[in-house]
């Protein structure tokens, strides 16, 4: 029977956690920050549906692996599967990412103004979504850790809970992100986050593959 | 943006006298003795001969400059010999220790691996958010990264660094020299019209490359981005994985090292994608040292701009009065300027205050880190020929 202490243990879990988090998250959601509007608000609404769809990944995750009853030890075969696809997928959506911000700074990049930011509409809410599932579907080692001890509670209801608080205490990390809204955008930042997204992107599709094709990953 | 890339065409600045200039090289000269022949340098006849060669070849090439007034032609011939003999030393140095140019995951892990400059960057987040070096080698012998002697090897650097501001990617790196020597190769350029966006190249790289150190903990640009690693060690591929970072390895280096360079006349590792040199360049906004135009005299027929080799002037930036933040500091945008409007200039100076001396207070740190490094270098690589012809 899970009691307040362990749902506190999850927030603790999870601020403990949280620099692992976002050295994970960063590759992600740094590059794909800096190629949207300038603004604290807008980067809060940002976060929260990155965040949100995050939460999601991690829900999605622990149910799927709960009914399977393999949310300790997923099989190695199936997980390197899953990650290898997890991977080409954020690939993809990071290509796509780069790819639709190409247009970004088409009226003012060309002075040196800040840029207003035009036709961002599509993925205000799908680009951070898809991201924030891709990541939180990703078995980081705090995710891992986090389902250690999620997989010892009565229920599938309670390890949810416990989930959701250690996402709780995760996301505290996130916090300061919402300082990138007070970055400037020019043509010059823009395209450095581009660039920076299509390589990364490069990176997970290398992994991904290789892991489709069923080779381990080099060295571990 | 369009460029015409030539080789500098030189300005011929009146030559100063032979005893003027002998003078001058004096100081350096010593330096070359005092660097190559220090104790603890091994003393074997053949060394002796490369430490000899080294020291003459590196101040006849200071006297050349002190002579001429011109600087890019001579320290081109240094920078192209260190690119050229680093692998020479260094492959023939690996091969003996370990049998192979390949290096198992194993021994990166274990730290034995020869400190590199270019992932400094990459360590910085991970080292202050957890005082952990990712970082794959060593620079104490037998392996293992000490803590002490990373931070005085990084001390050493930032003091250069202070020196020669991005002027490090001219006098001291060992791995700009083979594009530029390539880039030296043909009479023109093939490849005229250059998109310059892809000057925020290197900047994308160090962004990627940093958050992901952080978020794998190990050198991202050593494991997967280096085009260096095709002329020094590679991973040694026993999974797929390990063959695509060396096939991306090689892919790089052929075509950002030899084929781009050829067709631009540019070096265009340097420009569009190595990583430490975007570092290099915010430390130019606290350098002494820096390139500027003189307003007065300029007419801008862009023979500066089409003869800078790393794309680090635009008409802006003409206009301006100054080059951009990437500028290397190696002196072809000043020899070729027909006008001598382009000057070294030490900050906080008049534009036109004695340009020369600026020339000299900055050649003079920066040819003395040139032998440090480049010098040494250059003579491992000639000890290494002569150990083979002699």
């Amino acid at each position: 029977m899970a009691t307040p202490v362990v749902f506190g243990e999850a927030l603790a879990l999870g601020l403990a956690s949280g620099p692992a988090c976002i050295a994970s998250c960063g590759p992600v959601l740094v590059p794909s920050l800096l190629t949207e509007h300038t603004g604290l608000r807008y980067h809060a609404r940002y976060l929260s549906v990155f965040l949100g769809a995050r939460l999601l990944g991690y829900l999605l995750f622990a149910v799927v692996a709960w009914e399977l009853g393999a949310l300790v030890s997923l099989p190695p075969a199936p997980r390197v599967l899953m990650m290898g696809a997890v991977n080409v997928l954020l690939a993809g959506v990071l290509i796509w990412y780069a790819w639709s911000a190409r247009s970004l700074c088409g009226r003012s990049c060309a002075g040196e103004k800040l840029v207003n930011i035009e036709g961002t509409k599509n993925r205000r809410a799908a680009g951070p979504a898809a991201l924030g599932l891709l990541t939180g579907l990703s078995l980081c080692p705090p995710f891992v850790a986090a389902g250690v001890r999620a997989a010892e509670q009565g229920s599938v209801a309670q390890a949810l809970l416990f989930f959701f608080f250690f996402f709780i205490g995760t996301s505290v990390w996130f916090m300061p992100f919402i300082s990138f809204g007070c970055i400037a955008r020019n043509e010059a930042v823009i395209t450095v986050a581009r660039m920076a997204m299509a390589l990364i992107a490069l990176y997970y599709a290398s992994l991904g593959i290789a892991m489709l094709i069923g080779r381990k990953a080099y060295g571990y | 943006m369009a460029t015409n890339a030539q080789s500098p065409r030189l300005a011929r600045p009146e030559p100063r006298g032979i005893g003027w200039s002998l003078l001058l090289t004096l100081p350096i000269a010593v330096w070359s003795l005092l660097m190559l022949f220090r104790p603890g340098m091994d003393t074997n006849p053949k060394s002796r001969i490369a430490a000899a060669l080294t020291a003459l070849f590196m101040t006849a090439l200071f006297f050349m400059m002190m002579r001429t007034g011109n600087t890019y032609r001579w320290r081109r011939i240094f920078f192209v010999s260190v690119g050229v003999l680093f692998p020479v030393g260094f492959i023939y140095n690996i091969v003996s220790m370990r049998g192979t140019m390949g290096i198992p995951v194993e021994e990166m892990i274990a730290g034995r691996t020869p400190f590199c400059f270019m992932p400094i960057p990459l360590l910085i987040l991970p080292a202050a958010l957890t005082r952990t070096l990712v970082f794959p080698g060593s620079i104490v012998p037998g392996g293992g990264a000490s803590g002490a002697g990373m931070a005085a090897m990084v001390g050493m650097w930032l003091a250069m660094t202070l020196v020669l501001g991005k002027g490090w990617c001219s006098y001291a790196c060992f791995f700009g020299g083979i594009e530029e020597g390539v880039a030296a190769i043909p009479n023109r350029a093939r490849i005229h019209k250059i998109d310059p966006r892809w000057r925020y190249g290197p900047w994308a790289v160090l962004l990627a490359m940093v958050l992901l150190s952080l978020a794998l903990f190990e050198p991202a640009y050593c494991m997967w981005l280096c085009p260096f690693k095709a002329v020094s060690e590679y991973i040694a591929a026993r999974n797929l994985i390990g063959l695509i970072q060396n096939a991306i390895f090689v892919l790089l280096f052929a075509g950002l090292v030899i084929v781009l360079p050829f067709l631009t006349k540019k070096r265009t590792q340097c420009s569009f994608f190595c990583p430490f040199g975007a570092f290099q360049s915010i430390f130019n906004k606290i350098s002494a040292f820096e390139v500027k135009i003189d307003k007065e005299r300029c007419k801008p027929c862009l023979a500066c701009q089409n003869a800078c080799p790393n794309l680090s002037l635009s008409q802006e930036s003409i206009a301006r009065g100054e080059t951009l933040m990437s500028c290397m500091k190696c002196g072809a945008c000043v020899d070729t300027c027909p006008r001598q409007a382009v000057v070294w200039h030490i900050k906080g100076t008049e534009i036109a205050w004695k340009p020369e001396r600026a020339r000299l207070m900055f050649l003079y740190g920066a040819w003395a880190i040139a032998v440090m490094f480049g010098g040494t270098i250059i003579y491992g690589g000639v000890a290494t020929i002569l150990h083979f012809i002699a």
